[in-house]
């Protein structure tokens, strides 16, 4: 287990590597130029020239990674090329709020998708079975923005304000900054609605996932044992089929995290949230190189340590799996 | 006679007649409440927070905040005093001497006085500064410091608009404190490190975290008694207008500095108290066609060829004079919030002519006007129109242009490019044939010489003509307001004529408040100040 686990994390750095190597020259690669956008009103050719060398931009894509990437061995993650702030500051800042919102969609989608595929499962082919298949690819079918728009339209304006539209309130003792609003309660209330936004078309994909595993499982053999021993329908359920129904859902949710940090990106832009997601993306549209590194540098290392974490779990689901 | 029973009921009605009077005044007097935070949101991200040098007019209405410069500028065109507290112009125009208040104050607690005036304009004429408003500081030639409340500056030739410039081109002058400037770096400026963003204005920056807020906070030492009201300014930005609706119905935020003119029915609608500010547009609206192209193929060439297409001033007036409706697309793009406008001087700006007529929409006139440049069914003329996807308006317009280009005869293929690559294209001289953008607010038709003079790097269509400049320079030196109104109309006209500058409409501006939000004054993107804006809560 042990050597196991040291492998995966050893793997960690070539993939990590590989991506940021991919993001490095596709940056590079599309129309735009950073330069561009930090002179501004000042922009002569001359002055871009200069700045261009200033910040290593004439020289090649990749003398420009390896120079990066040494940088990033000594803990420099560069600063970004229009404010100047540094990039590991500005992401360690937002990571918090973005983790907080896929944590929190992820359990949005386990807790409609878990009853609504167990309901489906054990009464297929029922009245309350379309409901769920139909519910779920609903979910899947309508945008993470319009879901957003329309709790929008339902909780901020029409219900009087009931929850907040856009912001962020920090939980008590994660304040980034000199100045933020932290309560416990603000930050439920400020979460919420991105959350369920990013959370139901994750939901929809894990109900329909869900409930064919769940049929599969209540049809083995010893599930029927079970039943046959005498044992009450909730342990049936709870204990023994859903525990092995929920192994190959366990990996799809581990993959479902890279699609929910592109969901973020979405949703914070929509909740004018101080997360990830708009820092890449206001990255990405300035060309600020050093930026969109360091966002493909983070989003990278947290989704294959989340996958990471997801294969570990299986040994706990599954106690014939035993990583050699 | 008088009955004594009518008494009481004169009485009453004297009381009546005094409570009529008395009410309006005592509502129209209301006193300024002081303390509070001023929620606002802007719908674009603070580049940096180096004064002289951030693009944007996120960056400019923090600027206008937190410094202070010479001199203001009021609605109606009047020049107030900021820093300064008198000026003079020397009758041959100069020579402009401003004597400084006394107790005007840098956040760090050093005085403004005339050496940070000569230091601050230095470091904006330095090329080292890469200041883009360098080129307003052309015509200076030098600041001398009289005493440490007079400062001089000298100009090379006579400037017109040299008031108008300190006032309101871009940020204005924001004075630096010499001595906070030396203290830190660049980079800790552009960060917003604390103590290294110090100004002389009503607010003191406490803290910009990019991508979430901006808070600033009353400057106790402000040079003007009992102000500011606010306790607070603190700047979120909302990209999303629905979002922004939504923070604006639901109370979360105060102010939204500057709001999408497409949804300004709907919020309206949802808000009836809120309060719409806007005015006469002060920026251009165009579609812009390039004349010439580097000859040896090298952007930014000085030796040019005219443009395959719009080089030939037939088809730039047969595309952009007559073939453009006008009216059509200010009811389409902006629902008749905008207006109509061929002049290269938006309406609400300095000296504006209204030369429509010189563009009529004629589409018979375009087509036979294309044939005459050799197109028709045969040669069809087709070109590329760029539209950048900072607004979603720009498509628009593009769109009804394609459509419009149809019915004459042209194929407009429409390209649509992020705002990068937009300014990447023009601003390098890169390949492209029309453009449709906004590009900026104009206080005065001479903050617009940097954007279609010959020589300017932001002259995009890359026109080598040199009678544009001599215009200019001309209308700059005027120094008779009746004179200069009659060259600003031969610049509107010739401009219309050779088609170098191919205005749609003005671009309207929207600012929206909250009912309680009291004692702002409307100036367009030029003055965003909240030192006199209190809450009525």
């Amino acid at each position: 287990m042990r050597v196991y686990v040291l492998r995966r994390v050893l793997q960690i750095v070539p993939t990590v590597l590989m991506i940021t190597l991919v993001v490095f020259v596709m940056m590079r690669s599309i129309p735009g130029d950073p330069v561009v956008a930090l002179l501004g009103d000042a922009y002569t050719e001359e002055d871009a020239v200069t700045v261009r060398a200033a910040y290593g931009l004439d020289r090649p894509v990749l003398v420009q990674y390896v120079i990066w990437l040494g940088k990033l061995v000594q803990g420099d993650w560069g600063a970004s090329i229009l404010s100047g702030r540094p990039v590991l500051q500005d992401v360690l800042i937002r990571l918090p709020v973005t983790l907080e919102l896929i944590v929190l969609s992820m359990g949005v989608a386990l807790a409609i998708a878990i009853p609504a595929a167990i309901i489906g499962a054990l009464r297929q082919n029922t009245w309350a079975d379309y409901t769920a298949t139909t519910v779920a690819m609903i979910g899947v079918s309508i945008p993470e923005f319009f879901i957003g728009v329309l709790l929008l339209l339902i909780f901020s304006i029409g219900l009087g304000g009931l929850l907040p539209s856009s912001g962020w309130v920090y939980l008590p003792g994660t304040c980034p900054t000199m100045v933020c609003g932290v309560s416990l309660w603000g930050n439920v209330q400020h979460v919420l609605l991105p959350a369920i936004a990013l959370g139901v078309g994750r939901a929809a994909i894990l109900t329909r996932l869900l409930r064919a595993s769940m049929l599969e499982v209540i049809r083995t053999e010893y599930v029927t044992t079970a039943r046959a021993k005498g044992l009450g329908e909730r342990p049936v359920v709870f204990k023994h089929a859903l525990k092995n129904a929920l192994i190959p859902t366990i990996t799809v949710m581990g993959l479902q995290v890279g699609f929910l940090i592109g969901g973020a990106i979405v949703v914070e832009t929509l909740f004018a949230m101080p997360g990830l997601g708009t820092f890449g993306i206001d990255a990405i549209i300035a060309r600020d190189y050093q930026q969109v590194q360091g966002f493909a540098l983070l989003t990278a290392v947290v989704f294959v340590v989340i996958n990471l974490v997801v294969d570990l779990l299986y040994t706990f689901l599954d106690p014939r799996i035993r990583y050699a | 006679m008088n009955s004594p029973r009518r008494w009481p009921c004169a009485l009453i009605a004297l009381s009546v007649l005094a409570w009529i009077v008395a009410v309006p005044v005592t509502a129209d007097a209301q006193s300024p409440k002081r303390g509070g935070t001023l929620r606002v949101s802007y719908g674009n991200e603070i580049a940096h927070l180096d004064f002289h040098t951030a693009p944007g007019y996120e960056m400019m209405w923090v600027a206008m905040n937190v410094g202070c410069g010479l001199v203001n500028i009021t609605p109606d065109g009047k020049f107030v005093g900021d820093a300064a507290e008198s000026w003079q112009m020397s009758p041959d125009g100069l020579l402009y001497t401003f004597k400084l208040r006394t107790n005007v104050l840098f956040h760090d607690g050093t005085r403004v006085d005339a050496a940070a005036v000569k230091f601050s304009i230095d470091r904006l004429k330095d090329p080292a500064t890469k200041s883009g408003m360098r080129a307003f500081y052309d015509a200076v030639h030098s600041v001398e410091v009289l005493d440490a409340s007079t400062v001089q500056i000298r100009l090379k030739q006579p400037y017109a608009f040299m008031l108008h410039m300190l006032a309101a081109y871009r940020t204005g002058l924001v004075l630096y404190s010499p001595a906070a400037t030396q203290k830190f770096s660049l980079d800790d400026r552009k960060q917003g490190k604390p103590g290294a963003v110090v100004g002389c204005g009503p607010f003191r920056l406490i803290e910009w975290v990019k991508g979430s807020h901006l808070l600033m906070e009353r400057f106790d030492k402000y040079f003007v008694p009992g102000l500011p009201y606010l306790d607070r300014v603190m700047i979120r930005t909302i990209k999303d207008p629905v979002t922004e609706m939504a923070a604006f119905k639901a109370g979360e935020i105060d102010f939204i500095a500057s709001f999408s003119p497409e949804h300004v029915d709907t919020l309206k609608a949802h808000n009836p108290k809120a309060q719409i500010l806007t005015g006469k547009e002060t920026t251009p609206m165009l579609a812009a066609m390039k004349v010439t192209v580097p000859k040896d193929g090298k952007p930014m060439s000085k030796e040019r060829a005219p443009h395959p297409i719009f080089g030939d001033l037939r088809v730039r007036k047969a595309v952009g004079c007559y073939g453009i409706d006008r009216h059509e697309i200010v009811k389409i793009a902006f629902r008749g919030k905008a207006t109509p406008w061929v002049g290269m001087n938006p309406p609400g700006t300095l000296d504006t002519v209204d030369v429509n007529h010189l563009c009529p929409y004629d589409p018979a006139k375009a087509k036979a006007m294309l044939a005459e440049a050799g197109y028709g069914p045969q040669k069809r003329l087709t070109f590329e129109l760029m539209a950048d996807t900072e607004k979603s308006v720009f498509n628009v317009i593009a769109t009804v242009i394609k459509e419009q280009m149809a019915r004459i005869g042209v194929t407009a293929n429409i390209r649509l490019v992020d705002k990068v690559s937009w300014m990447n294209t023009t601003l390098q001289d890169g390949p492209w044939d029309m453009y449709v953008e906004d590009l900026l607010s104009l206080i005065t038709l001479d903050s617009n010489g940097y954007l279609s003079n010959s020589t300017s790097t932001w002259s995009h269509p890359r026109h080598n003509d040199k009678r544009v400049d001599e215009h200019y320079a001309r209308y700059a030196r005027e120094m008779d307001a009746a004179k200069r109104r009659a060259i600003a109309r031969e610049i509107q006209e010739f401009f219309a004529e050779n088609m170098y500058w191919n205005n749609i409409s003005g671009s309207p501006f929207f600012m929206v408040a909250q009912p309680w939000m009291k004692g702002y004054t409307y100036n367009a993107e030029f003055e965003v100040h909240y030192h006199r804006v209190w809450l009525d809560r």
